[in-house]
């Protein structure tokens, strides 16, 4: 089998392979930068939990409309919302935040399988759960691009204070910016796990998001430089996971999210491996 | 050199819940003075800075001071996220954050007082060291640089010295020395009181309302009592 074959063939005849590449794309240079924030916050729970909190919201909507993603979308858009908005509450409470969250968690992810499944069938909720990537049309594929601009380029509008807030919220304060720049990156999360909704569903969402910013964490690099490669990570993995997909015949979003994984456990093992030669390598330049 | 660095208390207090962390404390911090804050667990040290800063909403009464733009807050090290990819240089150079703020980065000048700051503190050959590589204390001796960067006319320690290695204290207690000289306000919670009767004039007593305050050698013998 020649390289062009392999690799070249699936996206240059098929055109949904195409547009599912473009849509990959598109979430992957958002979610570099989203996916490291978050990471770097140590938020990687809360990603998970908003990731969920987007399904009742997009369940109602799929009541509303059916598999439209506009009405998907909006809704997931107003329940994820809420529920960050909630989350903050329970933080400032001092409550027992990992148990709440997961209480959310647990419980949107079963309200929204429960009004899907009312109205819809098992395909229906299959493709909430895990996503269509193969089914995304232009008009999809607009929203999705539309999102993740809107994200850089806010991101790269606030990323000093996001950066530094991750590290040592109280100078922030003292410096005196006041901003709940917590929220809104959390409102930031809430859009981009919107985005990815309809490629992954409510339970991969994260995937894509966390897995190759946690990978690029393995290497030692700076927050610039570990945005920079989670970005690339998750083009490696989009490209991947589509080809497995595609070649083997797996479900995509899925093949996309392991393909993420193995990167993640490559890297992890590998820094393990040279713990005293990847700082060399990295920290000293 | 700072004449706006007054803080003045008015019957300053702070609840957590029901519970009373700070009662009617009044008092003043003179312009350029250095005053420890001493007292046992509890009694409101650590919530008597944060409330200077305005980091905790007060129940009651006011914080009075002019230089709330140019104060500079140290909360305890533990506050700060030591994996975090940054460098030491990185670090220092955020406290001249209020000259490139959100959306500039450093310019030269700031880069080259964070080298100065750094030798200051005996950190000039660990700059480029992210800071999870770096000790406690060359931790805390880079936080100490970019205070000295922020330039501000209040500055407020909380337990400065605190698990730090004795090679660090003196190098940090110079720099406050320096400040003091600087015409700076100091205000530092301390746990050391021989350190306390050595190098700080000046003593705050508080057991949630303030017991004694004053002249250390007046004021240290009330946390016996």
């Amino acid at each position: 089998m020649s390289f062009h074959t392999l690799i070249v063939e699936p996206f240059a005849t098929l055109a949904f392979m195409r547009t599912a590449l473009v849509a990959c794309l598109a979430l992957a240079l958002m979610n570099g930068a989203v996916g490291t924030l978050l990471v770097l916050r140590r938020m990687s729970l809360d990603g998970e939990v908003l990731g969920h909190a987007v399904m009742p919201g997009a369940a109602v909507g799929f009541l509303y409309a059916g598999p439209s993603p506009f009405w998907l979308s909006l809704g997931g858009l107003a329940s994820g919302l809420a529920v960050a908005a909630l989350g903050g509450l329970i933080t400032h409470r001092g409550a027992r935040r990992d148990a709440g969250l997961i209480a959310f968690y647990l419980a949107a992810l079963s309200l929204g399988v429960v009004l899907v499944a009312w109205r819809g069938s098992n395909v229906d909720v299959m493709r909430v759960l895990f996503g269509t990537v193969l089914a995304i049309d232009r008009r999809a594929l607009l929203q999705i691009a539309t999102a993740s601009s809107v994200i850089m380029l806010v991101i790269a509008a606030l990323y000093r204070p996001l950066a530094v807030g991750a590290f040592d919220p109280a100078f922030l304060r003292a410096v005196g910016m006041r901003v709940p720049y917590g929220a809104a990156f959390s409102a930031l999360v809430v859009l981009a796990l919107v985005a990815s909704f309809q490629a992954f569903g409510t339970l991969l969402a994260v995937g894509p998001m966390l897995l190759p910013a946690a990978a690029a964490r393995c290497w030692g690099l700076g927050a610039a430089g570990s945005i920079a490669l989670a970005t690339g990570f998750g083009i490696a993995a989009s490209v991947a996971g589509l080809l497995l997909s595609y070649h083997v015949n797996l479900p995509s979003g899925p093949a996309i999210v392991l393909a993420a994984g193995l990167l993640f456990g490559i890297s992890l093992a590998v820094a393990n491996a040279l713990p005293r030669l990847a700082p060399m390598i990295w920290r000293d330049a | 050199m700072q004449a706006d660095g007054r803080v003045a208390l008015h019957n300053v207090t702070v609840r957590y819940g029901r519970r009373v962390a700070l009662e009617a404390v009044s008092g003043e911090f003179s312009a350029g003075s250095l005053t420890a804050v001493v007292g046992a667990n509890g009694a409101g040290k650590s919530t008597l800075l944060a409330a200077i800063a305005g980091a905790v909403r007060l129940a009651g009464g006011t914080v009075n001071c002019a230089a709330h733009r140019r104060l500079a807050y140290l909360p305890q090290l533990a506050s700060i996220d030591r994996d975090y990819p940054l460098t030491v240089a990185e670090l220092i150079a955020l406290g001249g954050w209020r000259q490139f703020g959100a959306f500039r980065s450093p310019g030269a000048a700031l880069r080259a007082r964070a080298v100065v700051a750094a030798e200051t503190v005996g950190l000039a050959g660990r700059l480029r060291q992210p800071i999870a590589g770096i000790s406690v204390g060359e931790l805390q001796r880079a936080l100490f640089a970019r205070l000295a960067l922020q330039d501000a006319a209040v500055i407020l320690l909380d337990e400065p010295f605190a698990a730090i290695d004795a090679q660090t204290v003196p190098v940090l207690l110079d720099q406050v020395t320096r400040w003091n000289r600087e015409g700076r306000t100091v205000i530092a919670v301390m746990h050391d009181l021989d350190l306390v009767q050595a190098r700080f004039p000046a003593t705050l007593v508080l057991a949630r309302r303030c017991l004694a305050w004053g002249p250390t050698e007046v004021a240290l013998p009330a946390i016996a009592m």
